[in-house]
């Protein structure tokens, strides 16, 4: 049973009345149920524009994109989307509480009050409950981003970049966190990335996409078993496959 | 060391203004014991004596309530209508263009035009509150329509993609990160208020400030008229003061 189908899908996007830019051409893609998988690529390959159309946050130019066979809209109605963005847009006013509450308030549901204190500690941000975002380091701010996520259990966990916007250092202890997360949850997952590492630790597949038009130039099934911990990172296969992945990005 | 830093700035930067104030006064003060402006700039001290004559301050506080009253009315209905109207623009995007030529055009109307076509029709008493309304209207139409575009994207996008209503989405996102805009619009529009409702009055109605200046300036009483119009300057500022602290906190709950 496969969850997300993309068919024959592309995308254009109008720049003026006479130029156009071709962002996806003619991309097939299937994500089964319970998969992790990552798009890796350089900037403007197309990769976000995929996750858009998975969220329902544009409309394909042509072919047909379905979640468990309904188009994204209906996914969205039905509050089954998490979705995290590069930068972490909370609401700057409220608290880290107040901001995983919102997802319960968009879907009209009283909030559940253990359930986010379990996601608080899941994330790792116990001790701050009523700390706002501007009171949090940019790697918390992402913690509360992907807590909110996944508030309201949802079937598709879309990332984009959710790291993009940090250190090094801090990006790879959040590997390692979001690693433990989802290994907890195992919600259908799209990882959009333009790190290798990043794509290969945390991924059941990795898709290799080139830009303009974006399509699909290489699919790697991730050997590690799981669950992966830093020692995964240590292996000399992951620092092949790293290589490996990085000449296949070069243009 | 931020806040020390940027709060040491803060007084620094109301220490200058106290004194540029102070300074205006104080040249005042001299200009007006030296005669420079003739008879009708008195000295600062002599406009101040006026306020501790027992039934001139009587007189004017009984005008200041019903100017602050008229502005008051004014500045809540065109504030109401300003934010029902650019609200209609946000929900009937085609109404937009239509509604901005409109707010254009009710501003450009002069009061003085105005004046007497609102006396004949609404009467004496309601058309300082109307005058004062009008400029109100536009300043929060255009505040409101700029503030309730201006929320983050990208929680636009995470709402959207959460399945927001267009009623979550306002009553959680737009109407709150409309605030600061419609702050900074209110605080220019008490100010306007002032004016409009003191203006309205100069067409005839039976109290107020308005009708204080113009009978003492008649009546060459001119300590009670500059005595009149502190008090409105006064009442202005304050207003645009309270606003804008308003709004700064606001702003930094925000930030």
């Amino acid at each position: 049973m496969s969850t997300i189908e993309l068919k024959d899908v592309s995308k254009e996007f109008r720049i003026n009345r006479e130029r156009s830019v071709l962002a996806l051409s003619a991309m097939d893609l299937t994500i089964r149920e319970g998969e992790f998988v990552a798009l890796l690529g350089p900037s403007g390959c197309g990769k976000s524009t995929i996750l858009h159309l998975v969220a329902g946050l544009d409309e394909p130019s042509t072919g047909t994109v379905t979640v468990d066979g309904l188009p994204p809209r209906q996914l969205q109605a039905k509050q089954q989307l998490g979705i995290a963005f590069q930068e972490h847009a909370l609401l700057p006013w409220r608290t880290v509480e107040g901001n995983l509450e919102l997802p319960f308030q968009i879907a009209g549901r009283t909030s559940d009050r253990e359930h986010i204190a379990g996601l608080i500690e899941l994330v790792g941000l116990k001790g701050f409950e009523s700390a706002r975002p501007s009171q949090l380091s940019g790697g918390m701010r992402q913690r509360v981003s992907i807590a909110r996520a996944l508030c309201l259990n949802p079937k598709l966990l879309l990332l984009d970049e959710p790291f993009g916007a940090l250190d090094a250092v801090t990006r790879r202890f959040m590997n390692l966190e979001l690693q433990r997360i989802w290994q907890e949850k195992q919600i259908t997952t799209i990882l959009v990335t333009h790190t290798v590492e990043e794509a290969i630790f945390l991924a059941d597949r990795v898709l290799v996409m080139s830009g303009r038009p974006g399509r699909i130039i290489r699919e790697l099934q991730v050997p590690f078993p799981r669950p992966r911990a830093v020692e995964t990172m240590r292996q000399e296969l992951f620092h092949q496959l790293v290589d490996d992945l990085t000449l296949s990005l070069e243009p | 060391m931020r806040y020390a830093e940027r709060n040491n700035g803060g007084v620094q930067r109301a220490l200058y203004q106290a004194c540029g104030f102070l300074l205006l006064l104080a040249a005042w003060q001299i200009a007006g014991k030296a005669g420079m402006g003739g008879k009708t700039l008195p000295a600062l001290s002599d406009v101040l004596r006026v306020y501790t004559i027992g039934w001139r301050r009587a007189l004017l506080l009984r005008a200041a309530v019903t100017t602050v009253s008229s502005a008051g009315i004014g500045l809540l209905l065109g504030a109401a209508l300003g934010c029902v109207t650019a609200l209609t623009a946000q929900l009937l995007p085609v109404l937009e263009p239509g509604l901005d030529r409109l707010a254009v055009v009710v501003n450009a109307l002069p009061a003085i035009a105005l004046g007497p076509v609102l006396i004949i029709t609404v009467g004496r008493e309601a058309t300082p509150a109307l005058l004062a309304a009008i400029p109100v209207f536009f300043l929060i139409y255009v505040a409101a329509t700029s503030g309730l575009q201006s929320a983050d994207q990208r929680l636009g996008q995470f709402f959207k993609a959460s399945g927001a209503s267009w009623w979550t989405r306002f009553l959680y996102l737009d109407a709150i990160s409309a605030l600061p805009a419609l702050l900074n619009g209110m605080k220019l529009a008490v100010t306007t208020a002032m004016i409009g409702a003191v203006v309205g009055e100069w067409f005839g109605a039976p109290t107020g400030l308005g009708i204080v200046i113009l009978n003492t300036m008649q009546n060459f009483q001119i300590p009670l008229m500059w005595a009149a119009v502190l008090v409105v300057a006064g009442i202005s500022l304050t207003g645009y003061g309270v606003i804008g602290l308003l709004q700064s906190a606001v702003e930094r709950r925000m930030a």
